[in-house]
């Protein structure tokens, strides 16, 4: 069904939705996300430096895109 | 100049990922890239406020982008005369807002840039929602590029439409039916899930839809042609993030892998890992571990030799074949503890951060170095 490039970006989907699935319904509530919370747990605290990681990239690379731009949140609000 | 196809994702990344619970802060930043025949110099100043409260955020951003080059590319030295410093300037202004409505965020951001030889407007919005009682977010982007591409011919800028299909045509003359106008349509959709107590991830698909002249007006191939890229390109990335707190350990590991393709035929693997400690009580070590590789695009020969009837030409290392290894470290301390003493209360909430990131490479550009200094308060 998928055959060149497309195979990859198939198999990381299928992965994602298969853990989505696995996980989804054993949410982590609020008072559960402590550990989460912590700085070094959070990916917005690297949004600035993401900015100019990905502003390199796309000067000295072909490619782009996963330094985080497609995460909405970190769901430990 | 400096071909930024992919800029737009990094300020959609600021955007998305913009801390609606954050406080009035203003951030000071300093980068600073360094390879064997270029150098960037690009501070950036960040405010951003809360009116009144956390639901309606603000923010504005100045980034100064000096860049200091040996040549202005490949071939230069025909146009300028020789190989000498050549320093150009850019200036980047960005307004945000974005806001929150029980489950839902909404955000939006307009920006300028101009240097003297690229003019850049861009906008976007980005919509989420928290899903699985917020252990979860959801979020969907889209944004805009329009860009005017120019060329420093003669001493004035002139609308640069793209490399001359043949040689018979006239250098710096547009082409009849050609337009300066480079148009980039980003579109991105994200999940990121608390998976456990102790176990964050997420996954994201980013394309971009790339329309206009996308080669660079002063680089030229062997025996003087002009370089000649397509003028679309269809770009597509598919990424997902593991980041995990290490049971009683001060650590979090990461793992992220990334997958890129085009139809120029670029197609790219980008696995990376990071790890977290916190070595003391208001001192964060992160080291990092990036690899990076990628196919050559269909237009690019190895020898670099092209015929005067080729249709496309490139002299661009980024689309050559090559990978890239990228160890680096970075400190964040957090100055909370200075804020007890006397005098100094104001420091709650600031952190200052240091960056460094050493590349190696095998392409023309050669290793490189980037490095950071950061300084965030509240306010």
């Amino acid at each position: 069904m998928f055959a060149g490039p497309a195979r990859p970006v198939a198999l990381v989907l299928a992965a994602a939705a298969l853990a989505a699935c696995a996980t989804a319904c054993a949410t982590v509530r609020p008072s559960e996300r402590e550990v989460l919370s912590r700085p070094e747990m959070n990916p917005q605290t690297e949004v600035m430096e993401a900015q100019f990681q990905s502003h390199f990239e796309s000067a000295r690379e072909g490619g782009f895109g996963g330094n985080g731009a497609a995460g909405g949140g970190c769901g430990c609000g | 100049m400096r071909l930024r196809l992919a800029r737009l994702s990094a300020l959609v990344l600021l955007l998305a990922s913009r801390d609606l619970a954050a406080e009035d802060r203003v951030t000071v930043r300093g980068n600073y890239y360094r390879e064997a025949s270029t150098r960037v110099l690009a501070p950036v100043v960040y405010v951003e406020k809360d009116l009144p409260d956390e639901r309606f955020t603000i923010g504005a951003e100045y980034l100064l982008d000096a860049v200091t080059s040996a040549s202005i590319g490949a071939g230069a030295a025909a146009v300028t005369g020789g190989d000498f410093l050549f320093t150009e300037f850019r200036h980047e202004g960005t307004l945000r807002a974005s806001g929150r409505l029980r489950n839902w965020s909404f955000s939006g951001f307009f920006r300028y840039s101009t240097e003297s030889d690229w003019i850049s407007r861009s906008f976007g919005a980005t919509v989420a929602r928290d899903v699985f009682g917020r252990a979860g977010t959801v979020s969907l982007t889209y944004s805009a590029n329009l860009d005017s591409v120019l060329q420093i011919y003669g001493g004035r800028a002139i609308p640069w439409t793209g490399g001359q299909m043949s040689i018979g045509d006239t250098p710096g003359q547009p082409e009849p039916n050609g337009t300066n106008l480079l148009q980039l349509h980003y579109l991105a959709l994200g999940y990121t899930h608390a998976l456990t107590r102790r176990l964050l991830g997420g996954v994201g698909v980013e394309s971009i839809f790339a329309r206009g002249p996308q080669d660079n007006p002063y680089r030229k191939v062997r025996d003087g042609l002009d370089e000649s890229h397509p003028r679309e390109r269809n770009r597509i990335s598919a990424s997902g993030f593991l980041r995990w707190a290490v049971p009683r350990t001060p650590l979090a590991l990461e793992s992220r892998y990334r997958f890129y393709a085009d139809d120029w035929d670029i197609i790219a693997h980008n696995p990376e890992v990071r790890m977290y400690a916190r070595v003391l009580k208001r001192l964060i070590i992160r080291l990092r571990y990036r690899f990076y590789h990628q196919t050559g695009a269909y237009f690019w020969r190895a020898d670099g030799n092209y015929s005067s009837d080729s249709v496309y030409r490139t002299a661009d290392p980024k689309m050559t074949r090559f990978l890239s290894h990228m160890p680096g470290a970075e400190l964040t301390l957090e100055l909370d503890g200075l804020a007890k003493h006397r005098g100094l209360h104001w420091l709650r909430g600031a952190w200052i951060q240091a960056t460094y990131n050493h590349l190696f490479q095998t392409n023309r550009f050669g290793n490189a170095r980037l490095g950071s200094l950061a300084f965030s308060i509240p306010f």
